[in-house]
């Protein structure tokens, strides 16, 4: 192996472990952690660390944060979507996970902010206040969506990785009906 | 216009702007133009600090209103807006198994692993130092033979003294109050460390206690199978209902062995 390829596969052998390996109270990583680890040209190796791990159903997500394209988190997610059939093997029920797509939605909708109480009444159309309650509260925990001063509700960090938030909209409203399954049958199947 | 009517005025409109900032109202509601030319005549009459400083906060609400309104038209204009109504109207018309397969399929979820870190290793070691020594623990490896595992009456329970005469739910709302402190910002606990007691007796005690907690409504338990933790979290209200009601009737037996307990490590 010539001496340029040992140092791209090192780099991204170490980009691997920059972006798995939690480090910090979020995983992945920012622009200049990269760049420090990886060098200048960091966002080379990550393009093609993003290549590598697309073959095996994962890909790299960036999450700009301000201007400084330095101040971008990297994340690992998957790449395509699990199924619902498979929500529980992810730790999720299916009320919760109804409960999370109305919270996104309502807060997406106003803007990307909501009053507490707002999200908690429109929830409460459909869900008991004690399950409300509690997934509020484990949403807030695993960064889903963040609560600011005056009891607004916020989308959270995990929400801006983690959720196509133009697709979430789509299917709400019946615009994507492309891979629409009948999944009350899914989940009776 | 006299001070009065003016500092009304000047309260208005500082009232007004917070309440667009604050309930998220369209900030097109706001005439500024029209709030613009009612203020600056008062520039002229001003007579105190006072009112000087509510004519800049008047100013500087109106100014974050016209901010709002840019937000407001880039949002309106991009391909995410939706009128809220029309989402709501949506989310109520739509099945829980609907909503949940919408969020799955938007839903690509974060790959990462955790590892020990220097903060990891630190907390290991605080714990390392804490242990109390098998001496100091009082382990008489026991022989003979082992009784067969039994279902604990309360009564029993009384009286083996395992627990205390005092009203029960007590006992239940102290423990809560202990772990609501104990958990700090977190939320949350490992279910071991919050059990682990000093003696064998104490941490039995902890354990079936902690189950009342659950059952009851006070906390909430999470296993996680793939790490093998158990993480337990206190509730801000109690929750009325009881579990069958909440659709978790979930029974989870968790053994406590009395050797692992004398070599601390329940739970690892």
């Amino acid at each position: 192996m010539a001496e340029g390829d040992r140092d791209v596969w090192g780099k991204l052998a170490r980009a691997t472990q920059l972006l798995f390996y939690r480090r910090h109270r979020q995983p992945g990583a920012r622009g200049w952690e990269l760049k420090r680890a990886l060098g200048r040209n960091y966002l080379e190796i990550i393009r093609l660390l993003d290549q590598e791990i697309q073959k095996i159903g994962l890909q790299v997500k960036e999450v700009p944060e301000g201007d400084d394209p330095e101040s971008t988190r990297f994340h690992i997610v998957l790449k395509g979507s699990p199924p619902l059939a498979e929500a529980r093997t992810f730790g999720w029920r299916i009320d919760d996970m109804a409960i999370l797509a109305v919270t996104l939605a309502y807060i997406l909708s106003k803007q990307g902010k909501a009053p507490a109480k707002e999200v908690e009444r429109v929830l409460s159309e459909k869900f008991p206040k004690w399950k409300i309650e509690r997934n509020l509260d484990r949403f807030i925990r695993m960064g889903y969506i963040s609560k600011g001063e005056k009891d607004l509700l916020y989308l959270g960090w995990r929400s801006m990785v983690e959720v196509d938030q133009k697709t979430l909209l789509s299917l709400l409203l019946g615009r994507d009906r492309g891979e629409s399954k009948d999944a009350e049958g899914e989940l009776d199947r | 216009m006299s001070g009065i009517k003016r500092r009304e005025a000047l309260l208005r409109v500082i009232d007004l702007c917070r309440t667009v900032e604050e309930k998220g109202l369209d900030p097109f509601e706001v005439d500024v133009t029209q709030m613009f030319d009612k203020l600056s005549p008062f520039l002229q009459e001003i007579k105190n600090q006072e009112e000087f400083y509510l004519d800049i906060e008047a100013v500087l609400g109106l100014a974050g209103v016209i901010f709002q309104q840019g937000d407001w038209i880039k949002h309106r204009s991009s391909l995410l807006y939706l009128d809220p109504l029309l989402v709501m109207f949506r989310l109520q018309s739509l099945s829980e198994g609907t909503l949940a397969d919408i969020m799955m399929r938007s839903w690509h979820p974060v790959v990462s692993k955790e590892c020990l870190s220097p903060e990891g290793i630190r907390e290991a070691l605080t714990y390392w130092e804490n242990l109390p020594s098998l001496k100091e623990r009082g382990v008489d490896f026991e022989t003979g033979e082992m009784q067969r595992a039994a279902e604990a009456s309360k009564d029993s329970l009384l009286g083996m003294g395992v627990i205390r005469s005092r009203r029960f739910i007590e006992e239940l709302e102290e423990l809560w109050r202990e772990l609501r402190e104990g958990v700090g910002d977190e939320g949350e606990m490992s279910y071991w460390e919050f059990i682990g007691a000093k003696t064998y007796g104490d941490t039995v005690k902890r354990a079936y206690m902690t189950s009342f907690l659950v059952s009851y409504g006070y906390v909430d338990l999470e296993i996680d199978p793939l790490e093998e933790r158990i993480i337990i979290r206190p509730l801000k209200h109690r929750l009325m209902e009881p579990l069958e009601d909440r659709g978790e009737g979930l029974s989870v037996p968790i053994s406590i062995p009395k050797d692992r307990w004398r070599r601390g490590r329940l739970g690892g």
